[in-house]
């Protein structure tokens, strides 16, 4: 278990997708420990979500309903990610094998399960400040809202960290290649910035940690050629289309937060999809009516609900 | 005690950064400065009410929420933190980051305490009770704003060293900022009310700054 946390940690800090230790065409890291330690961050994101439910029933008859929501919420965050990576990858890996690219399978499979370690990491740090805002508002929309803000800063960085480590491992593979032609031991491109001592004031340098030659973090451009620019633009599509998957998956699971209002249910009729409600909420938004629109419970107050906002991300996989 | 003051002269002159103790010694120290003047510029805010009988508590528990109101908005907001600098590849300066920010709350504690004076004389001479409100918004306001000040002068060599960290530093103020106007809001009373009795949390206070705020908006606005 420690183990599979220090993988976690050396993905984070950017070591497992350094060069050097890229040189063998795949990230080193424990496949199958690292996807329990995914299993367990979903987990603990998705009862960070399930919060906003049980504290919307606490002390009232249907609290038990409150502790089944966040039970829910907790299997539903990895089942998200889990079942979209499943639809989508097989046509990832084929279409990336088709245009001639030089990952292998378990290449792939490594490199998906790094990306999504970054946007699980972040995720669940964002656990303690959305149970705070939980544990304090009565506002559905806004909580809504909180979670597709956290949902879109977790995906778009561990996009980029996707885009990133392919890059790399072209990048990697080529210096393989240069190594195998020329026998000599080639240096491994070090990141080619100005060394931070000479501009830091003296008085402080001293002070820091010495570190001349900074190593690149996990979202660092590394210079270097690319892979083909077929296989960007697959991974690329993938991405988007991982996005839609993900959006509509989001959909299907639903609830995730758990309308107050609305008695527990693990799933929620089939209506619509994610895309065409997206288009019903931005007319909603229009149209919103305050009055009309006010919350059945009301704790303290009588607190209207905040409409819905119009922009709901690729991401978005609130209820 | 006295190198103590004179260490918080230093935080203030902005010298503490690279003082010669380490950043695991200099936690807490920093720590309790913002207990120690925390508590003194709550206290202040608290007498508003009187120090009568049945109101000395007040101060008592207006003393506890400054601190605590920055404590666990800091808490609240590290995980994440955490998480976005080592991913940004910034974990090597942790520990350095850590303490800018703890030294950045402590100096906004500091400053509060020096505008401790302010309220005093402001509840002498007003009696109004919003009033009062709002002149310790504003006495926050000038302390938040300044205490920037201290987290920018410690995190220049940061910078120096990295530019992301300057991202870092702006994501930090945003993530803070939004946790800990929220907190604020949830910790009320600070002030206390001369009419309403002397509680720790407000009865039935809770609720959501932002979403207040957009009622008001609203309201405003003739939604």
């Amino acid at each position: 278990m420690l183990t599979w946390f220090k993988a976690l940690d050396r993905v984070l800090k950017g070591e497992a997708t350094r060069l050097d230790s890229l040189r063998g065409g795949s990230i080193a890291l424990p496949f199958g420990g690292l996807s329990v330690l995914l299993i367990l961050l979903g987990a603990v994101y998705g009862a960070c979500m399930g919060a906003f439910a049980l504290m919307g029933r606490w002390g009232t008859d249907t609290q038990a309903s409150g502790y089944l929501q966040m039970l829910a919420s907790a299997s539903k965050v990895p089942m998200l990610f889990s079942l979209t990576l499943l639809v989508t990858f097989p046509s990832l890996y084929v279409f990336n094998a088709l245009v001639g690219s030089r990952l292998g399978f378990a290449s792939v499979g490594r490199l998906m399960v790094a990306a999504l370690a970054v946007t699980m990491a972040v995720l669940a740090s964002f656990g303690t400040i959305l149970v705070f805002f939980s544990l304090c508002t009565t506002s559905y929309p806004f909580i809504v809202l909180l979670n597709v803000v956290m949902f879109a800063i977790a995906g778009v960085l561990g996009m980029r960290f996707l885009l990133q480590t392919l890059h790399r491992l072209a990048v990697a593979r080529e210096l393989d290649d240069a190594a195998a032609i020329v026998p000599t031991p080639i240096a491994v491109t070090a990141p080619t910035e100005v060394p931070a001592e000479s501009i830091a004031p003296q008085a402080y340098s001293s002070e820091l940690p010495a570190s001349v030659s900074k190593p690149p973090g996990a979202l660092d451009r590394i210079e270097g050629h690319a892979f083909g620019p077929h296989v960007r633009s697959i991974f690329k599509i993938w991405i988007l289309v991982f996005g839609l998957v993900g959006a509509q998956m989001g959909w299907v699971l639903r609830p995730f937060i758990g309308n107050p209002n609305a008695p527990f249910t693990f799933f929620r009729e089939r209506e619509s999809n994610f895309f065409e409600a997206v288009v019903n909420k931005i007319g909603e938004v229009a149209t919103w009516d305050t009055k009309k629109a006010k919350p059945a419970r009301q704790r303290h107050d009588d607190r209207a609900g905040m409409p819905l906002p119009p922009a709901t991300t690729k991401t978005y996989t609130g209820d | 005690m006295r190198s103590f003051l004179r260490q918080t002269d230093r935080l203030l002159r902005g010298r503490d950064v690279a003082g010669d103790e380490s950043p695991r010694s200099a936690l807490p120290r920093l720590l309790l400065t913002i207990g120690l003047f925390g508590v003194l510029y709550g206290a202040t805010m608290g007498t508003f009410g009187g120090l009568t009988a049945e109101r000395w508590l007040q101060p008592v528990y207006s003393g506890l929420k400054v601190p605590l109101l920055l404590l666990v908005t800091f808490v609240l907001s590290l995980p994440s933190f955490f998480v976005l600098n080592t991913i940004l590849g910034l974990r090597a300066d942790f520990a350095y980051v850590l303490r800018s920010l703890v030294a950045m709350q402590a100096g906004i504690t500091v400053i509060l305490a020096s505008l401790a004076p302010f309220t005093a004389f402001w509840y002498a001479s007003v009696e109004d009770y919003n009033a009062a409100l709002m002149f310790n918004a504003l006495m926050f306001a000038i302390a938040s704003i300044a205490g920037q000040f201290t987290l920018k002068r410690s995190y220049k060599p940061l910078i120096a060293r990295d530019p992301r960290h300057r991202l870092m530093m702006r994501g930090w103020l945003l993530i803070y900022a939004f946790v800990g106007i929220q907190m604020g809001w949830v910790l009320r009373p600070f002030v206390g009310s001369p009419d309403a009795p002397t509680r720790f949390f407000r009865q039935g206070a809770w609720g959501n700054a932002y979403v207040e705020v957009f009622h008001i908006a609203g309201r405003a606005m003739g939604w």
